[in-house]
């Protein structure tokens, strides 16, 4: 019996007889740990030291922020309005930045979502009583029995249909037997190709439609994943200012004042607190007035938007809301009969609408037209 | 025999067989009786119930016919003055030495406890090896571990399932003459189960043979030798031969198998 | 004149047997693994070269991404944000897992009664849960902390149910035999034969738990690593900050799992372990 002296990590233990495992080579090991506590009370104590720990770091960096501490009104009473990071939704964080700016304190708090059924979802659950949301989308939610009303529009105009530019789609007639990639089956856009192949004398069947979120849509474009894509700003200007994409036709050709998305709220907010939900629309079209007040509106928008809201590169957004100028519009955003008409008629023959639900269902005009007299906000970004 | 300590009375044992049908009858009617202070061997073939006999004495299995007294009781489960010493595995890998063998001893004070503990280390011959853990130490030393935590509980009887079964030749021998040592120092009564005849030849004062399946008792045969056993004595040799032919076996090496032999089912 | 005889250096030289490297010294450990890891940055690097895409960055391209992070405050925030909801929602999952599979493990009828539920909602994906998530939790940490609740859970409580029943009966014989106690024998033999493959499902259920949290960050928070990937996502063509929240996932769960395993080493387990080369 070979009998080696083995040192145990500060323990002096008798001979162990040596078997030829590999035991006594584990001893000096880089990663042993000192045994002289057992299993459970380190285990335990390094558990209450790291889930302190983490949770209070946690607590500092992420949720004991500046703006939480100084906030006039409690975080619990704000009023939470979802919204996604396109030029549709972009009267949103505008009108909380130049609130902010303002008056110090804003009780909307706009939550930021990156997908539709997210967003959707949210509004549901109750968690967000008022949204940015597609127009088809709130009309669908409407007929299911949501109690949901559409008080404002996002913006007119604003959306495009893109296609590469080295290939040789140049009018609608050439994206027979494509795939062409849509937001969202309630999206605007698709009801806009529908409309645009009836207008060329095409069916849906003549091409192969896609869904697919549209931050994932220049990707698409550029591996040739896809041939056409369309959804809102600034994903469609995205690829005109990475140089492979090219205008097939913008909205404003096909669909003049097409509206996308829209202002939504829930029923129960306009019962109980209308003044609310006015100050709401106040604030949103101030801000649609200031933003088409002037070029430089929409450069300095393109600047605090991007860094504080939508984390994007204030380029894109120049790049989209400049060339053309009226790629896309913040005005006469009331919402009109004539205008969701035209969608529900759409939406039935595309099938995604089943008629049962109309413009007053649907839509509260009220608030809408006590803006019209508002001016703009009168605020200007100091240099 | 003044008062036995266990009596075995008409223990049968069937196991259903799976999907065949018939039964498989294991024990039948067996019946023994062991005094305090013997020390009992019961040799067998593979297979043929032995361990089946001993873990129905020990309480872990209930028979299907007969009954077992220990101490003038029925048995109905495993009792903590009657300690089961297993073939392998069966002390806990996750305690020391000293632990395992301090298990039983739960309910006493720390320094009355490490005082049995210690007692034992030395009898098994593991002083030095406190502090160590089953997976570090030898197959013959786990044993002595087993062994000794057994005895710490101070149990009457000691059931032993082929204790040494896992061991080389030589610590098989080595093991053997520790145990009679031991035994010679505490007086338990030792149950102990074993295929190999010499080895119980070497240890007990009774041996109890049995057959192949379904089990019975075949002979039981008084050990006179004393102790310490000569291998090498005619007295030894006799009764092993017996033994050998008790269980139908031939001394020859090799030799053509009578039909009356070779029915061991191995 | 003496002759003396010059040393013999000839005398028998005794082979040494060639050293043999340590295979747990600092070279295996260390050195080996950075090689590997060399030479899958420098394939990286030649292979985004080679392709002239503009898109997709180079390891260079990471490392600024991720220095950007650091140096808009970003990084530890972040970080932080995803270590706190997997390590809540991990100690929650052990805290409901283990003592469940203690108890199917060894109840039969408490198994054959819960088990085919268990078993229905193991596969499905956290990222079905998100919209009762969203519902029930709404957009606060909660969500997520749920999410990587329900991920961790049933990998710990199936690999504890299969340690108790595949336990060694003959510990429980000699427990048994010594007249222990329901709770002592539960105290002092079960749980301390499970431990180590208990510890083996917490090990995995850790890197599920990790790997889950990208999807678990997809709910409206607005902090953490899987938020990161979200957001350079919807940022347009930040593919750099993409791979970046990607690489600092890798990188904490390697540090993840080796702590677990660092729990290994202790008496109370090793024992299973103890026959691995």
């Amino acid at each position: 019996m070979k009998v080696t002296d083995v040192v145990r990590h500060g323990r002096r233990c008798a001979p162990v007889e040596r078997r030829g495992d590999i035991s006594a080579v584990l001893y000096a090991d880089f990663f042993m740990p000192s045994r002289s506590r057992s299993l459970a009370s380190v285990l335990l104590l390094f558990a209450a030291v790291w889930l302190g720990g983490i949770s209070a770091l946690h607590y500092i960096l992420n949720l004991h922020t500046a703006e939480n501490k100084f906030a006039k009104v409690a975080k619990k009473d704000k009023f939470r309005i979802g919204f996604l990071p396109v030029t549709c939704h972009l009267t949103c964080p505008v009108s909380d930045f130049i609130n902010q700016k303002m008056t110090g304190d804003n009780i909307f708090e706009p939550i930021r979502f990156s997908s539709w059924p997210e967003l959707k979802e949210a509004y549901l659950s109750g968690q967000t009583p008022a949204t940015f949301i597609l127009a088809p989308m709130a009309m669908a939610l409407r007929e299911q029995g949501v109690p949901i009303k559409i008080v404002y529009l996002g913006h007119r105009d604003g959306s495009a249909v893109m296609v590469h530019k080295d290939s040789n789609i140049h009018r609608m007639e050439d994206l027979r037997g494509k795939r062409v990639a849509v937001p969202n089956r309630f999206s605007n856009q698709r009801l806009l190709i529908f409309r645009a192949l009836r207008q060329a004398g095409m069916t849906i069947n003549d091409i192969e439609l896609v869904e697919m979120p549209p931050p994932d849509m220049p990707a698409a474009l550029y591996a040739k994943a896809v041939d056409a894509i369309s959804s809102g700003e600034p994903f469609m200007g995205q690829t005109e200012l990475d140089g492979y994409g090219r205008v097939l036709w913008l909205t404003k050709d096909v669909w003049p004042n097409f509206i996308s998305c829209v202002l939504a709220v829930h029923e129960d907010m306009i019962k109980t607190r209308p003044e609310v939900v006015q100050q709401l629309v106040d604030g949103i079209a101030q801000s649609g007035k200031w933003l088409d007040q002037s070029m430089d509106h929409r450069m300095q928008a393109s600047q605090f938007v991007s860094k504080n809201y939508y984390h994007q590169n204030p380029r894109l957004l120049e790049f989209v809301l400049s060339k053309p100028p009226d790629r896309v519009k913040y005005t006469e955003l009331e919402p009109l009969r004539k205008d969701f008409e035209e969608i529900e008629q759409l939406g039935r023959e595309a099938g995604i609408l089943k008629g049962t639900a109309h413009f007053d269902d649907y839509v509260d005009p009220s608030f809408a037209r006590k803006t019209t007299h508002l001016r703009a906000f009168a605020w200007e970004e100091k240099p | 025999m003044t008062r036995p300590i266990i009596s075995i009375r008409n223990v049968g044992m069937t196991y259903p067989f799976k999907g065949k049908g018939q039964p498989l009858t294991v024990l039948e009617n067996v019946s023994a009786e062991i005094a305090a202070g013997e020390f009992v061997c019961i040799v067998g073939p593979s297979g043929c119930g032995k361990s089946t006999l001993l873990n129905i004495v020990g309480g872990f299995i209930f028979p299907d016919s007969g009954e077992v007294l220990v101490e003038g009781e029925r048995v109905t489960g495993p009792d903590r003055r009657r300690i089961f010493v297993f073939q392998e595995n069966g002390v806990f890998p996750w305690l020391t030495v000293e632990d395992n063998i301090g298990f039983g001893l739960r309910r006493r004070a720390a320094d009355e406890r490490e005082k049995i503990v210690h007692h034992y280390i030395a009898m098994v011959g593991l002083t030095g090896f406190e502090q160590a853990y089953p997976h570090e130490l030898s197959g013959g030393m786990r044993q002595r571990v087993e062994i000794a935590r057994a005895l710490s509980a101070n149990p009457d009887i000691i059931y032993m399932d082929e204790p040494f079964g896992a061991l080389d030749f030589i610590s098989r021998l080595k093991m053997r003459g520790d145990l009679v040592r031991i035994w010679n120092a505490e007086k338990k009564t030792i149950l102990f189960v074993t295929h190999d005849i010499e080895e119980a030849v070497q240890l007990a004062d009774r041996v109890i043979v049995m057959s192949t399946r379904p089990a019975t008792i075949k002979e039981d045969i008084r050990i006179d030798l004393p102790r310490p056993r000569d291998l090498d004595s005619r007295g030894y040799l006799e009764l092993r031969d017996r033994i050998f032919h008790a269980m139908g076996m031939s001394l020859r090496i090799g030799e053509e198998e009578s039909p009356r032999l070779g029915t061991a089912a191995v | 004149m003496s002759v003396v005889p010059a040393e013999k250096k000839t005398t028998a030289i005794r082979p040494t047997p060639p050293k043999k490297a340590n295979p747990r010294g600092a070279l295996g450990v260390y050195l080996r693994p950075a090689l590997v890891g060399l030479i899958f940055l420098l394939s990286w690097d030649v292979g985004v070269r080679w392709m002239h895409s503009d898109i997709f960055p180079t390891p260079f391209d990471v490392v600024k991404g991720v220095w950007e992070l650091a140096q808009a405050g970003l990084l530890l925030k972040y970080i932080v944000a995803s270590l706190f909801r997997v390590s809540i929602g991990f100690a929650l999952a052990t805290l409901v897992g283990v003592p469940l599979g203690l108890v199917l493990g060894w109840s039969i009828p408490a198994f054959q009664a819960f088990n085919p539920l268990i078993q229905i909602f193991r596969p499905i994906s956290p990222i079905a849960w998100i919209p009762l998530a969203i519902l029930w939790f709404g957009i606060s940490d909660a969500a997520p902390i749920f999410l990587i609740f329900l991920a961790s859970v049933f990998p710990i409580a199936v690999s504890t149910i299969s340690a108790v029943r595949n336990m060694q009966p003959v510990y429980l014989r000699a427990a048994r035999n010594f007249e222990l106690s329901r709770a002592e024998l539960f105290r002092r033999v079960i749980f301390p034969a499970c431990l180590p493959q208990i510890i083996t499902g917490l090990r995995i259920s850790l890197g599920i738990a990790w790997l889950v949290v990208v999807a678990a960050e997809m709910i409206a928070v607005n902090s953490g690593l899987g938020y990161l990937i979200i957001d350079a996502r919807n940022a347009g063509k930040r593919y750099d900050l993409v791979v970046a929240g990607m690489a600092m996932i890798g990188l904490i769960g390697l540090g993840l799992d080796l702590l677990v395993r660092r729990l290994e080493h202790f008496d109370e387990v090793r024992w299973m372990y103890a026959h691995r080369r």
